[in-house]
């Protein structure tokens, strides 16, 4: 009975009450907890999927948040979020990192902190080969997959009002209304528009086209202030670039010989 | 048609990575529906009870937490809880928990009203001539009252039961490794059989929810003979 | 951190509007789907009463079907499934169109129709045998019978129920956010994405549906009494 009348009074506060929880220390936090909790995607090819052999969730981000956790001498526990839920699962401290294609945007940064830059792209689009569209001018009048939540998603609505813009909660579910022929482009990130495009078994039948609508940094999403853990982030970064290591983990997931290559034509910035 | 995805892919709709990985699929919608009936009996019983009591302050909380939890969306409820009890408790909570957690408060005032229609269904004398044997209101609540009123109730509870299973697909948008996560994110990686994942996972759905709503006609049946030899 | 509340943010300007448009989706959807369910409903709920094996068949593997599989499944089978039984030029002709608004509408219609066809055969069983025997003695067909003499009755019993089925129908419309259709819930979602005043703007949708299932309620209170009223007379 008493524990009835919490949750209904509990059910009245939600509207009442709200204070953050402050969160500090997180470098400590996970070195006395052990574990690195890194919010991953796990549907995006070759950032994060689940791989069909083993089950698991594998990827370029995936090997890069392996390579933090080492250098903090913990283990690392991944959970899966998605465009619309790796903010608030970052400001409730359900994960300590977000390593989750997300574009260091400034409207962010009054939410979460980022890192510098691991990886550098920019928005495009997906189309049908030789199917008329070749630029966001030709989206007027068309509907264009994106994702809940992401940049591109708002990106393209500025770049062509004339769009109508059908949100879903992956890219390949984007992808899947593209290839049936619902929506007639998918925008977002080259980068991930290329490893949407090869997970396809005719790639060939795929385009990526026009301009960069607009640059996309991704950056490692942490807490807000907590300085000491971004400093880390940010040094372990800088190494594994100067250690050569990112770039063996990059050649993993975009190298030539992979079916997603994608000449690494950026640099990240390095702090003397 | 490409059933063989089916195929491949089956062992992941019925217990996601494990033993390797995290428990999923089927299992872990099991799990949510078993602990959520569990959690939401219990809730549904005291708020329940609550309800039908003649004191105000315990009535009128009862009726408003009833009528807010019925009338919003699950979805929402699921929201609430995921993204902003948090802010309430001061810690987060898991996804699977705080989804179980929604399931339970949602569901718990539907089973309130089932209690309460229950115990309106006895006849009033019921509880004047326990009261008259010298049993106290609360003797006679969990003694004479309820035992019967529960029992009758029972087919109304399986249904619930039904209901809270299927409820459990909701998880899946926050992110909780059950069934319906199990399939999208395989269609997501394989993008050419969304018809046969959808279908399979429908199926097995079906299967769990047919079989309970089965058993709750059977046990219907049985109560209705049961009370009838009784008068 | 301390959180900001600016509810003025949410329901004023620019977001205000996504709110209003939601809601519009989200009734018009919703309405649709209430009309078409109950005529679904009630063809499903006499084809199970007519004496036609495989009608009777059908009509029960469709409420059972349906009635036992999420509603969220039903969603994506409908808007991703569909494409691969459909035939190819159907398929494109549905996809000019709006096709999200459309599954929707189906799913939901579907759905519902499943339990509506359920409450509807409780509401005949009610009505005593013999008066479809009295009419079907008086040179009636079965289906005039039925439209006639029986389910006007049986409406009468079964509004109260119809009603809440139809107010599940109007929360449960919340779901169609998956495939992309912009009702309520989709734009509390987007003016958090947006804003990241979350808390702000699923308070205020929150609340639009509590005020739609209250009213609503009331107003099968209101019903109830009046029948009661009339019936104790």
């Amino acid at each position: 009975m008493r524990k009835a009348a919490r949750l209904t009074v509990l059910a009245c506060l939600f509207t009442l009450v709200a204070a953050m929880p402050a969160l500090a220390g997180k470098l400590d936090d996970i070195k006395s907890r052990g574990t690195l909790v890194a919010g991953v995607k796990d549907s995006q090819r070759p950032f994060g999927f689940v791989d069909e052999k083993t089950n698991q969730i594998v990827g370029f981000e995936i090997d890069l948040m392996q390579a933090l956790a080492t250098r903090l001498n913990a283990k690392l526990e991944l959970k899966p979020v998605t465009s619309s839920t790796r903010i608030p699962m970052l400001t409730q401290g359900a994960v300590d990192i977000v390593a989750a294609t997300m574009t260091h945007k400034k409207e962010r940064e009054d939410q979460i902190d980022f890192s510098i830059t691991y990886f550098m792209t920019g928005q495009k689009l997906l189309v049908k080969k030789d199917g008329g569209i070749k630029s966001v001018a030709d989206l007027a009048g068309k509907k264009v997959g994106s994702v809940k939540g992401s940049t591109s998603e708002q990106n393209v609505k500025k770049a062509q009002p004339d769009c109508t813009v059908i949100s879903f909660e992956t890219y390949p579910e984007a992808f899947l209304a593209l290839k049936q022929g619902k929506v007639q482009a998918v925008t977002t990130d080259e980068s991930i528009l290329v490893g949407i495009k090869n997970s396809d078994d005719k790639p060939e039948a795929w385009d990526i086209v026009g301009e960069y609508i607009s640059p996309e940094p991704y950056g490692l999403g942490v807490a807000e202030n907590d300085s000491d853990f971004r400093d880390f982030v940010n040094a372990a970064l800088m190494d594994m670039w100067e250690k050569g290591e990112y770039q063996k983990i990059y050649d993993k997931w975009f190298g030539k010989t992979t079916k997603d290559y994608l000449p690494l034509t950026w640099k990240m910035e390095l702090w003397p | 048609m490409h059933w063989d995805i089916v195929f491949r892919n089956f062992d992941y709709f019925l217990i996601g990575a494990y033993p390797k990985g995290p428990l999923g699929g089927l299992a872990m919608t099991v799990i949510l529906a078993v602990g959520g009936i569990f959690g939401a009996f219990w809730l549904g019983l005291g708020v329940g009870l609550m309800r039908i009591s003649k004191k105000p302050s315990l009535r009128w909380p009862a009726m408003a937490f009833i009528e807010i939890i019925r009338g919003t969306p699950l979805l929402m409820v699921v929201f609430w809880f995921y993204f902003l009890a948090p802010v309430v408790f001061g810690h987060t909570l898991p996804e699977a928990e705080s989804a179980l957690i929604a399931l339970i408060v949602f569901t718990s005032a539907y089973i309130a009203e089932i209690v309460r229609a229950g115990v309106e269904a006895l006849p009033k004398g019921q509880m004047e001539a326990a009261r008259g044997t010298g049993l106290s209101h609360f003797q006679a609540m969990t003694h004479i009252i309820l035992p019967q009123a529960l029992f009758n109730m029972i087919p109304s509870f399986v249904n619930q039961f039904v209901s809270l299973t299927k409820d459990t697909s909701l998880a899946f948008i926050i992110g909780v490794n059950e069934l319906t996560k199990a399939a999208t994110q395989v269609n997501n990686r394989t993008l050419t059989a969304p018809t046969e994942i959808f279908i399979t996972i429908a199926v097995l759905y079906f299967v769990i929810c047919y079989c309970l709503t089965e058993f709750s006609r059977y046990l219907e049946r049985r109560i209705n003979r049961y009370q009838a030899r009784g008068r | 951190m301390a959180y900001q509340f600016d509810f003025g943010q949410v329901v004023s300007g620019e977001y205000g509007q996504w709110i209003l448009s939601g809601l519009g989706v989200t009734l018009q959807i919703s309405g649709i789907s209430i009309v078409l369910s109950l005529a679904l409903g009630t063809v499903i709920a006499v084809l199970r009463l007519s004496k036609v094996k495989p009608l009777v068949w059908f009509a029960a593997s469709f409420t059972e079907f349906f009635r036992n599989t999420p509603l969220l499944v039903q969603i994506f089978f409908w808007y991703f499934g569909s494409y691969s039984v459909l035939p190819e030029a159907v398929n494109q002709w549905l996809y000019a169109r709006d096709f999200e608004f459309a599954c929707g509408v189906i799913a939901l219609t579907v759905y519902t129709a499943a339990f509506i066809a359920e409450e509807i055969r409780s509401g005949i069983f009610s009505i005593p045998k013999n008066q479809l025997e009295a009419s079907r003695a008086c040179g009636l067909s079965f289906l005039q019978a039925m439209a006639y003499v029986i389910l006007p009755q049986a409406f009468r019993v079964i509004i109260p129920p119809l009603i809440s089925q139809f107010l599940n129908l109007i929360k449960n419309s919340s779901l169609v956010m998956t495939i992309g259709v912009m009702d309520l819930t989709y734009m509390a979602r987007q003016i958090e994405a947006h804003t990241f005043h979350g808390f702000e703007a699923f308070t205020v949708s929150t609340l639009i549906y509590l005020t739609i299932s209250l009213i609503v309620s009331l107003g099968v209170n209101l019903y109830n009494r009046r029948v009661l009223h009339v019936r104790s007379r």
